[in-house]
């Protein structure tokens, strides 16, 4: 048991004239509580006003992304002991609008997510009596890029996204990518050419925030990495 | 919530290009340093240096080693521009003085390493 000041960094879209102010609350950490824990134990308990977005509680539905001590995490894989801190201070993601205090509008993540064509792309119709079926090997190549929560606490850790509020997002080429390196995918091109935007892929500064930033281990610095190579050759092959 | 139109970047090239020359540049610079400053014989001089320069061989790596150090450090400066500054009138000044500043130092080193002539 600890007691630990949270400092939350707030904003109510019907007092703008206040801005953004910070509150502090004091709460009673006990052994495994995550910060998604703690935020509830706030709100219940101490200030019902407080608002953030969760869900699943459990890592799959990516609501709970936000700010934690510098970086971003899903607050509910995030245990505050392990912070190392008695001091957490928790901010709503950067780089997306404020809706009200920790939670934030999406729409720049979704924007980017259909500009790639975030769906399978094939010519021929399906079979009828089976799957689109793919050999362990070709599946294999998904690994890694299918997992995608789409909290949005890649694109949000991006410098690129801070200096451009349409870049595409590594979040969206991670998802590209992900249907360039299908083996039941037909429409790479459509895939790359919604890449090669002036938004696109080219205003990844290789900066790795995004990989340091996914609660689940994903790398979407490499995967843009592809998408670049893959243009590349086919430009010049 | 409005999906936007997607603008063709073409940027394959010159982001490959960047690569290849920022190769280039660290092969060259190596090259530059054994020979300018390792290899060299006695007090590195002018004379020394004016030698070197007029062989055709190393007038050439000169001359490319000056476009494509250029063309890698004005791109990439152009890049950072492009990133961040948005207002239409400061882009087109700014990439105007890129493009001349591309144009001056091109050819002024051109100029200067030219007419370096063997045993002049």
């Amino acid at each position: 048991m600890a007691m630990m000041t949270f400092k939350i960094h707030r904003f109510n879209p019907d007092d703008e004239r206040r801005g953004r102010y910070v509150q502090e609350y004091q709460v009673d950490v006990r052994k495994g509580m995550t910060i998604l824990d703690c935020l509830n134990e706030i709100k219940w308990k101490q200030d019902g006003t407080l608002t953030f977005r969760r869900s699943c509680r459990s890592g799959i539905c990516g609501s709970c992304a936000m700010w934690v001590n510098g970086m971003n995490r899903l607050a509910c894989e995030t245990q505050a002991a392990t912070l190392g801190s008695n001091r957490i201070e928790i901010r709503p993601m950067p780089g997306y609008p404020v809706v009200k205090d920790l939670a934030v509008s999406l729409d720049p993540l979704v924007r980017g997510l259909m500009a790639v064509k975030p769906w399978l792309i094939a010519n021929g119709p399906p079979p009828t009596d089976q799957e689109r079926l793919q050999s362990p090997e070709e599946r294999e190549k998904l690994l890694g890029l299918y997992e995608c929560i789409l909290c949005g606490a890649c694109t949000s850790s991006c410098p690129s996204f801070w200096a451009d509020g349409d870049y595409i997002g590594p979040h969206a080429f991670l998802k590209a990518y992900r249907f360039v390196a299908d083996s039941r995918d037909d429409g790479a091109k459509a895939h790359l050419d919604a890449c090669d935007d002036k938004h696109g892929l080219w205003r990844c500064h290789t900066i790795f925030n995004c990989v340091e930033a996914c609660p689940k281990d994903l790398n979407p610095t490499k995967a843009i990495s592809e998408l670049k190579k893959e243009l590349v050759r086919r430009k010049i092959g | 919530m409005s999906y936007r139109e997607s603008v063709r970047s073409g940027g394959a090239l010159l982001w490959f290009f960047q690569r290849v020359t920022g190769v280039y540049l660290a092969v060259v610079l190596f090259l530059h340093v054994i020979m300018t400053h390792v290899l060299i014989r006695g007090e590195l001089s002018f004379d020394q240096v004016a030698d070197r320069v007029a062989t055709p061989l190393w007038k050439t790596v000169d001359i490319s080693f000056l476009v494509v150090a250029l063309f890698h450090g004005l791109y990439g400066l152009w890049i950072v521009l492009d990133d961040y500054i948005h207002r239409d009138w400061l882009r087109v000044l700014l990439y105007g003085g890129i493009a001349i500043a591309a144009l001056v130092f091109t050819t002024l080193g051109i100029l200067t390493l030219l007419p370096f002539q063997a045993g002049g």
